[in-house]
Formats: C-alpha cells, structure tokens, sequence
C-alpha cells in the first residue's frame, strides 16, 4: 500500500512498525489497526491488560473566570456537580440538539496545569470542535487552547492495569479512583492519570508530553511477561468497544441525532436550569414531552451473519433505518451490533412498542446482508458486563 | 508459508490448482495475512454455476466482508465444508483451507492471464 505523506503520524510510528502493526489511514492518521490479531488483541484486553496509542484523541484546555458557566453553555449536562478531581461524560451539542462530539471533561482546578477544565475529544472532531468552542467562548471571560499536537495519550485497560501503573511508581490507593483524574508521576514523567476508556475493563488512560511517548509506551510493554500486557489496535478498540455498548461519533452520534435518539438518555439531567444549545429538543425528548424522531438500539444477530456498518434494517419486511456499527464479539462467540431505527414511516402501533423497552427488548429484526435478510433481536447494552473498579 | 506447486493465482488474491481435470480454488496467504482472523465464510450452493470473476463467496474477518472471485468459470462440484464451523482453518493454512472444488468450463483460456505463485509474490509484495 502507498503512504501519502499527509496523513499524520504519532510519535509512537515507529514502536507500532517495531510491535508488527498494520498501519491504516483513520481519520487523517497512520494508526494501528491490529499487531498479532484483534481476536488475541481483544482477549487479552479483557483477560490482562492491553495497550493503546491514542494520541490521534484531541484534548482541549479551558480556562478562565467563567469557565464554567461557559461550558453549561455547550453541554447538556449540569456541569457544576462535577468535582476537582473528577470526570464527567457529556456531549457538544448544535442549536438543533444534534450532536457535534461526545466528550470527557474532567474538572482540573486542582491539578498544576495551565487549565480549569480539561477536554478530551475525538480525533475525527478535533478540527470541528475547536472553532465551534472558540465561537461560543466569545460571550465568556474563558480561554480555549488546543492543546492535541503538545500531547500524547495512552489507554492502559484490563483488569491488570493497575498493578502495572503500581510497578511504575504510583502506589493502588494512590491511583485515581473510577472516572477521576489525579496528576502523578509515572515512571518518573509527570502525566495525567485517569481512571476512564473505552473497553468496559478497569483501566487508565494517560496523557504527557510528547517526549515521553517512547518511554512510558516501552516500558508499560516491559511487564508483558509479568502482566501478559499486549499492544491493541484500532480493531480491538472497535470490537471492545462495541461489546461494552459505547458509541462512536460518526457511526452511532451524528449532528442530526439527538443524544435521546442515540440512547444516551441517562447522561440528559432532566432539571439543568443553564440554557445550552439545544436544550428546548434535548430537554422536550428526555420528559417526553416530543416524540423521538428515531432510536438507537443494540442487537445480537441470530444467524452466522454478521451485519456491518451500513447494512439495511427491516421489521416485518418493511425498511425502517441502519446498522451503525455491527462485529463479531469475541467475548460472546456472536455478532453484535447497533442500528439506529427511523420512526418517520411507521405505524404508531410500532413506535409505541419501540419506545416500550418491555415491548421492544427481544423483539425480532432483520437485517439485509448480501441481499438476504437475516433474523436479529434487540437486546440492553451493554452486551456484556462492565468491569469498573469502583 | 508453502504453497502447492502448480497453483496459479489471480490478481484479485484467489488461487486455483487443476486436480483430475477439476480446479481446486482458495485465497492466497498474502491476502489472509492482510484480512487478519477469519471469522465467517459463507459458500456457495452445490451445482450453482460462476463465469470467470464472478463473486462465489464471502469471507468475514473480524473487520470486514471480503468478497472473492472466480479465477475460472465452472460448476461447484465441493465446498469445504469443514470452514463453516471452523473458518479459522484458513489463517492456519490457506492453502489447505481450500474453498471450492469445480468443474472448469474452460480451464485453458481462463488461466491465460493468472499468475504463477512466484510471480503472484513480486507483484503484492
């Protein structure tokens, strides 16, 4: 395959040759999507610990007098629960309650670094958040500094985590507690440690300046015998992912979905009192005051079949919408997935038993793979258990 | 990775061996290495006939749906059956993880422009 010479690299390129990458071009940078395999990957990550370059992930800096009111601008969530020290999922949403990313503010005024709230976003976003941050920041005494070329950030995930990060200086009743953020030293360097991912495994993620990309990367890898940690790729990422339930912007959010529409409900608080944007829709769908124009679910195929991303949805033999990601998961020996249903053209009688979660879990789909519909049942998500360290 | 002798190979990644004047058809180690584990394959009916290039099958890795062609046109005779429960059968040896067994239409002009495996190597590697 020809590299372009314009996609970006991270500064750990070179290791992920060295580790046996295959390289893909995602989402304007050279990543790995696999080493030894995204089966061995996946399993390893779930049953000790593995590893992932994420520094193509955008972090953003927020500081100022008003910081804070103005993120209750852009977030539906109330913003001001959230304590030093701590982290909160939220959303970017546009006037229209789509949305713009989903992100992880973590509230930092008690950390030595040049910031009160710290940011971090998705890769494929980073250049679509920014301006729009800047944009509304322009009513507030707050300052917004981009900060994802001066920063790596590597994901540390699986139930062997910690004993790794312990081995590396930071001591278990030092290290953060579940969606916290303490600053520390690790392995000398001083990083951001934070108790979050994207696996539904207990694990880290670790932000630093570039220069330490090599270091912490090798030497978290050094306990592969002691800790059987393995490097994972963008594949494993996505299966992982997936079986936890998470969404991924762009397949399961999008600016014309509401985060109601994308099942993402329970992160709404329903008595915010800050107006942001979008709030009027947000809000009116999370007291059901409007209908959803479409709904987010999870499904395990019946057949072998494994439905991908794009693949058409139909109930009774009628077109109703999408999957938006679809795998096999290895922790389950099926394929799983997600499809986003539209409910524009169906009957109310149908609606009505979609929005009943009593009604609609278990309720058979099919979905149109290789021209061929095959059966599905929607199922909760997660697909399997979550395995935080509370 | 040993590959038979006599296999011809076709740009598109498929090989084909000629066994008792039946063709033998499979995927290249070069293009399993690239799909990485293989998770689902599906196959066609016994009896269905293909022309040269025509989609005979589907293998699913972890990532994605790959479909695969005809190097030479035929009638299925055999499919192996053993990948529908062990698909991971071809990343352990794509070459005795054979596909499907045919009986060529026209076995001699369709391989004019294959590649022997040698060959088939310079030009992915």
């Amino acid at each position: 395959m020809e590299i372009k010479e314009q996609y970006k690299k991270t500064f750990l390129y070179d290791e992920h040759l060295k580790c046996g990458a295959k390289m893909v071009p995602f989402e304007g940078w050279l990543m790995p999507v696999q080493y030894e395999g995204i089966i061995k990957e996946h399993n390893a990550t779930r049953q000790s610990a593995g590893l992932f370059d994420v520094s193509h992930m955008g972090e953003v800096y927020v500081k100022g007098k008003e910081s804070l009111e103005y993120l209750q601008s852009i977030v539906p969530q109330d913003v001001s629960v959230l304590k030093e020290g701590c982290a909160l999922y939220c959303q970017l949403t546009n006037k229209k309650g789509g949305l713009i990313d989903d992100l992880i503010i973590y509230n930092v005024k008690n950390i030595e670094i040049e910031a009160d709230y710290f940011i971090v976003v998705n890769a494929s976003r980073v250049d679509v958040d920014v301006p729009f941050m800047k944009n509304e920041a322009v009513k507030f005494d707050v300052e917004i500094c981009n900060k994802s070329n001066d920063l790596s950030m590597l994901a540390l995930q699986g139930i062997n985590s910690k004993y790794i990060i312990e081995k590396m200086g930071v001591d278990r009743k030092n290290q953060p507690g579940f969606f916290n953020i303490k600053k520390v030293k690790l392995d000398g360097v001083s990083v951001l440690l934070t108790r979050t991912g994207y696996t539904g495994e207990d694990g880290f993620e670790i932000v630093f300046e570039n220069k330490y990309a090599l270091q912490l990367w090798n030497k978290i890898l050094s306990f592969k015998t002691e800790f059987f940690v393995v490097p994972v790729g963008l594949g494993a990422r996505d299966t992982l992912r997936l079986e936890a339930g998470l969404p991924l912007y762009g397949h399961e959010l999008n600016e014309e979905y509401t985060p109601l529409e994308s099942s993402l409900g329970y992160f709404i608080p329903a008595d915010k009192k800050e107006d942001y944007n979008g709030k009027e829709l947000i809000l009116a769908q999370k007291l059901k005051q409007k209908p959803l124009r479409r709904k987010l679910f999870a499904f395990v195929m019946e057949d072998k079949q494994i439905a991908r991303n794009g693949y058409e949805v139909f109930i009774d033999n009628q077109p109703v919408g999408v999957v938006t990601s679809g795998a096999p998961s290895p922790t389950l020996g099926k394929n799983i997935g997600f499809c986003m249903i539209e409910f524009e053209n169906l009957s109310k009688n149908l609606v009505t038993r979609l929005n009943n979660p009593q009604e609609s879990l278990g309720m058979i789909i099919q979905v149109m793979v290789r021209n061929k519909l095959y059966n599905a049942k929607l199922t909760k998500k997660p697909f399997i258990k979550k395995r935080y360290e509370k | 990775m040993n590959a038979p002798d006599g296999i011809l190979c076709a740009k598109t990644h498929e090989w084909v061996l000629e066994e008792d004047n039946n063709a033998v058809i499979g995927l290249t180690d070069w293009a399993v290495e690239q799909l990485g584990d293989v998770v689902f394959v599906e196959l066609p009916e016994i009896g269905s006939v293909f022309s040269k290039d025509e989609v005979f099958a589907t293998i699913e890795s972890v990532k994605a749906a790959s479909e695969i062609y005809m190097p030479v046109a035929g009638e299925v005779l055999e499919v192996n059956e053993q990948l529908i429960n062990s698909p991971e059968l071809i990343n352990e040896d794509p070459y005795a993880a054979w596909l499907i067994k045919v009986k060529p239409s026209n076995f001699q002009e369709d391989t004019i422009g294959l590649m022997e495996y040698n060959d088939y190597k310079e030009e992915v590697e």
